[in-house]
């Protein structure tokens, strides 16, 4: 109940802050497009009649279908929202036959787009919405140019562009909305944290979790480096297995921090290479041969072990021993 | 004299300082070779951990150091390379490849000692 109400509140919110822009030439090439003429607005406005003799038998089949199905339900439990929206739905069914189709009412619909974005109805609904309104339009169209069905159906044809064109402004608050989501998620990720542990006296594990771009590979050198040496570590155990795949520039730079690893005495084991990580490598070029490299972390730390003289053995079985 | 070197046993430390001409390096070279031969050392340990730029010249000569000692019958280890200064060197190329490099003095120390226990110099002590 909360839920539906939050969302009815939404959808009554003035202005988006998030809403996109839209510049005069994006929408003048959209028109371009879909063929949407000086012919089109015309045959529009002489349709504004019509529209409003029909506009409430319309909005109020609209609601009625928006209703019947619980998704869309959810969205109109309060009355007083239901008859907000339903309002605000009349101006809209009326301004598409205004002839007034500048950048400004783009803009309104970048902003209409972005509410319903917010408010969580989904791009099916969205799209079946629309896909209801041409249809009970046409209807009443068909009945009101009844003697002249070529006007009827040019009208009709030019109110398919505009809510095509309506439609396109609408997805894309959606998909921008996304790609923001998707940018503030891999900031995130590539904020993540590279933490070097002291694994064993003289030897660091280092977990890669992540995309890695060139700043944060050059961070992990530094903190590497600057590891083996206040750690006085001998080995680096550094597990890829959490990175799905490097380029080329950022497969070089750990190639160099191995190599300046070596010149500070220590050695670097790379374990978890994936089959995609280890292409690159070989596509790269790289000199394989100096790079210790294992399958996974287990044969890492094990390897790492055998390189710093550990024998690693279950407590049990050296009490057994000793007895 | 830019650098000092110590003898400790069969080992030689030498420290090089912060910063080396191309004439110092030259000299820490001969005296380095003079002071194997003259000592009958089987280690060598240089030490830079002084050194914060390295230069194409500085790392030859480190290298020609290691190639030359070990002809005499000796083992070099390179000890003290700064972070900065090691990735500023791979970078460059100069990897000192077929040298020994170790943390600091005291694991310079323990890589020669472990060497030497089991290199051909041992046998003849």
């Amino acid at each position: 109940m909360a839920r539906a109400d939050r969302k009815g509140g939404a959808l009554l919110a003035e202005g988006a802050p998030e809403a996109n822009e839209i510049t005069e030439r994006e929408l003048e090439s959209r028109k371009a497009f879909l063929e949407f003429r000086d012919a089109d607005i015309e045959h529009l406005t002489e349709i504004n009649d019509v529209a409003r003799r029909y506009a409430d038998g319309v909005i109020d089949d609209f609601y009625r279908h928006l209703l019947s199905f619980e998704e869309t339900r959810a969205f109109f439990t309060d009355p007083q929202v239901l008859q907000r929206v339903k309002g605000l739905q009349k101006d809209y069914f009326l301004e598409l036959t205004q002839g007034k189709y500048d950048l400004d009412y783009a803009q309104n619909r970048l902003r209409i787009g972005a509410i319903h974005e917010r408010a969580a109805l989904p791009v099916k609904s969205y799209l079946g919405m629309y896909n209801f309104y041409l249809r009970a339009v046409a209807v009443r169209l068909a009945e009101a140019y009844q003697k002249q069905p070529k006007k009827g159906w040019e009208a009709f044809l030019s109110l398919m562009k505009l809510t095509f064109l309506d439609i396109g402004l609408a997805i894309d608050t959606y998909i921008a909305s996304r790609e923001r989501t998707i940018g503030k998620q891999q900031e995130a990720i590539q904020e993540l944290p590279t933490p070097v542990l002291p694994f064993r006296e003289g030897m660091l594990l280092v977990p890669i979790i992540g995309l890695i771009d060139s700043q944060r590979a050059r961070q992990l050198t530094e903190q590497l480096l600057g590891a083996i040496r206040s750690n006085r570590a001998k080995v680096v155990v550094v597990d890829i297995t959490g990175v799905q795949s490097v380029d080329s520039r950022v497969a070089n730079h750990i190639v160099q921090t191995i190599e300046a690893a070596r010149l500070m005495g220590a050695r670097v084991i790379i374990a978890g290479v994936s089959p995609e990580i280890a292409q690159t490598m070989v596509t790269l070029g790289i000199d394989l041969g100096r790079i210790l490299t294992v399958g996974d972390l287990q044969s890492g730390i094990e390897h790492a072990e055998h390189l710093l003289g550990y024998t690693v053995v279950r407590g049990g079985q050296r009490v057994n021993g000793a007895a | 004299m830019r650098a000092s070197i110590l003898k400790q046993g069969h080992i030689l430390i030498a420290s090089v300082q912060g910063s080396m001409s191309d004439a110092d390096l030259t000299q820490l070279r001969e005296q380095l070779l003079h002071g194997v031969r003259r000592h009958r050392s089987t280690g060598v340990i240089v030490d830079v951990t002084l050194i914060d730029v390295m230069d194409s010249f500085a790392a030859r000569t480190l290298r020609g150091i290691s190639q030359v000692v070990k002809l005499l019958g000796a083992q070099v280890v390179i000890v003290g390379i700064q972070p900065d200064v090691a990735f500023a060197m791979v970078q460059l190329g100069l990897t000192l490849e077929g040298t020994t490099t170790a943390l600091d003095l005291e694991d310079g120390l323990a890589v020669l000692q472990e060497q030497l226990a089991e290199g051909p110099a041992a046998d003849g002590q």
